[in-house]
């Protein structure tokens, strides 16, 4: 039972096991792994557990973001409107949406559980608030973001020049069938 | 999705019993009062909080800095201003400058009974009037402070103690409102309280640095014009002010009686006059568009009806809590319009 003083000064006589394996499993995302114990449970207290049920929205596509979600545990799949076509699935310890921590552009694809899942939502007021209390832990977050998405930018990059030439084979391939 | 519109179901129950505590709680005034007045400081000082918290301190240790500060602050004017208080009060019971005030009173007495007369009105006898309306008001403060002053302890303790937990772990609270929100509306939720969060601190640490300033102003120009009880005219001014079109009077208003009854000197009576002319100018140019910066625009006659309701429902404190209230419903109707048309709800 939580005593008064500790409910008055907020400490813990035992770890929740709950809040342990958050925090295990953050260390283990490479979005959080140069941070410490103490840095990973900062982030644990602002993080939001949502729970959504096979075939529930996260969020649609053309919406405006808040943030990130991580997989804790399910499968959630990626769509592109209005075609619903799948371009990702994933799963536990995968994380979508980390653009929006940066800006408010709208999404670029809607989420899906595709099972039954458990997701922490991270989202940018929560950071900017991490950022006022802990600049040094929020620059690091905020840092480590920015080297995912351009890191996500530089493939889609590839993808594209890869999707290019092979259009340009295909016309190519086109007009010679013509001719 | 049964389960998820069951879960549903029961979140948005939970919503409406909070809505109904909430209600309950309004209904019982005082506790009403206690919990709006904490809330309002936790939020005004909230970012002193966090910058100290920033300084590596834990959320914990960093309220209870600020509360030992505030404190130390309480228990200076209680034993620096409450000992000039003291004697004013007496001041005022024995009757001490009644001379000039008579004096004066018989300037305006003898102006007005020539008016009365060249109207064919009665007798005018102000001096008798106002000695009853200063014994009345002079009676009625020991009996407030006999019936009143449970009500007022419970207040004074509770009320930092409130305010203690507010600014502790306003963050679990919000967090866990949150969670109580349906998935399809729990970004949206978050978006338009982070919005809220950001408007509503802004015009509420406004309005806070605004009265403090006023406050200050007035009490410093009571001082040079050697007002008596400048420094409760003072801080009654800097907190009236919150109160738009009546509030500006009411401090000047204060400042007048005690000048023109009190010493009975008409021509320091518009120098007061003068000086809160110039320092509601001041206020109006400088302050405000610095402290408060973008308004929450209301209408004038909201803000009248606002004050009437306000004033009738919770007395003086509602009426200087109505309009931050007013503006804060706004602030919600605005934000959650702009926000809802970001999102796309089925």
């Amino acid at each position: 039972m939580t005593t008064p003083w500790a409910r008055i000064f907020g400490y813990k006589s035992d770890h929740k096991q709950e809040d342990v394996s958050t925090i295990d499993l953050l260390a283990r995302l490479p979005l959080f792994e140069d941070l410490s114990r103490r840095e990973l449970a900062a982030v644990e207290r602002i993080l939001h557990r949502r729970h959504y049920i096979r075939g529930e929205i996260i969020f649609r596509q053309g919406e405006r973001g808040m943030g990130m979600y991580i997989v804790q545990q399910g499968s959630v799949a990626i769509t592109s409107e209005p075609e619903n076509h799948e371009l990702f699935e994933l799963k536990d310890g995968d994380f979508f949406g980390e653009v929006a921590l940066l800006d408010e552009s709208p999404r670029s694809a809607t989420a899906m559980a595709k099972t039954d899942c458990s997701v922490f939502g991270f989202f940018q007021p929560d950071l900017f608030g991490l950022i006022e209390r802990d600049s040094r832990l929020g620059v690091k977050i905020v840092l480590r973001v920015a080297r995912f998405v351009g890191q996500r930018l530089r493939q889609a990059n590839e993808r594209a020049h890869t999707l290019s030439l092979e259009l340009d084979s295909l016309k190519q391939a086109v007009l010679g069938a013509e001719r | 999705m049964l389960a998820g519109q069951t879960r549903n179901i029961i979140h948005i129950s939970a919503l409406f019993v909070a809505v109904f505590l909430v209600m309950v709680i309004l209904y019982v005034g005082h506790v009403a009062e206690i919990v709006i007045v904490a809330g309002l400081l936790a939020y005004i000082l909230d970012p002193v909080v966090t910058a100290i918290e920033e300084r590596g301190l834990s959320r914990t240790a960093a309220t209870a800095l600020i509360m030992s500060l505030i404190t130390l602050v309480v228990v200076v004017f209680w034993y620096t201003v409450i000992p000039i208080a003291i004697v004013q009060f007496k001041a005022l019971q024995a009757g001490a400058g009644v001379t000039p005030a008579s004096q004066a009173l018989a300037r305006i007495e003898g102006q007005l009974r020539d008016i009365c007369q060249s109207l064919g009105l009665g007798p005018v006898n102000l001096a008798e009037e106002l000695g009853k309306f200063k014994t009345s008001v002079v009676l009625k403060i020991p009996n407030f402070i006999i019936n009143d002053s449970p009500a007022l302890l419970i207040g004074l303790v509770m009320t930092p103690f409130v305010m203690f937990f507010i600014l502790k772990d306003a963050r679990q609270f919000k967090k866990y409102f949150i969670s109580l929100v349906p998935n399809r509306y729990f970004e949206f939720t978050l978006d338009l309280m982070y919005k809220m969060d950001v408007q509503l601190g802004n015009y509420l640490r406004g309005q806070f640095i605004d009265a403090l300033v006023f406050g200050l102003l007035a009490t410093g120009a009571l001082w040079t014009l050697d007002v008596p009880y400048f420094v409760f005219i003072g801080i009654f001014s800097g907190l009236a002010n919150l109160i738009p079109f009546v509030g500006p009077l009411a401090g000047a208003g204060a400042a007048l009686v005690a000048v023109v009854l009190e010493q009975g000197d008409l021509i320091r009576g518009f120098y007061v006059l003068l000086a809160f002319v110039i320092l509601k100018l001041v206020d109006d140019i400088a302050i405000q568009p610095l402290a408060v910066g973008k308004h929450v625009d209301l209408h004038p006659m909201v803000i009248a009806l606002a004050i009437l309701v306000g004033g009738h429902i919770f007395g003086i404190l509602g009426m200087l809590l109505v309009i931050p209230f007013v503006g804060f419903l706004k602030v919600v109707f605005e934000e959650s319009i702009d926000t809802y048309r970001r999102y796309r709800f089925d």
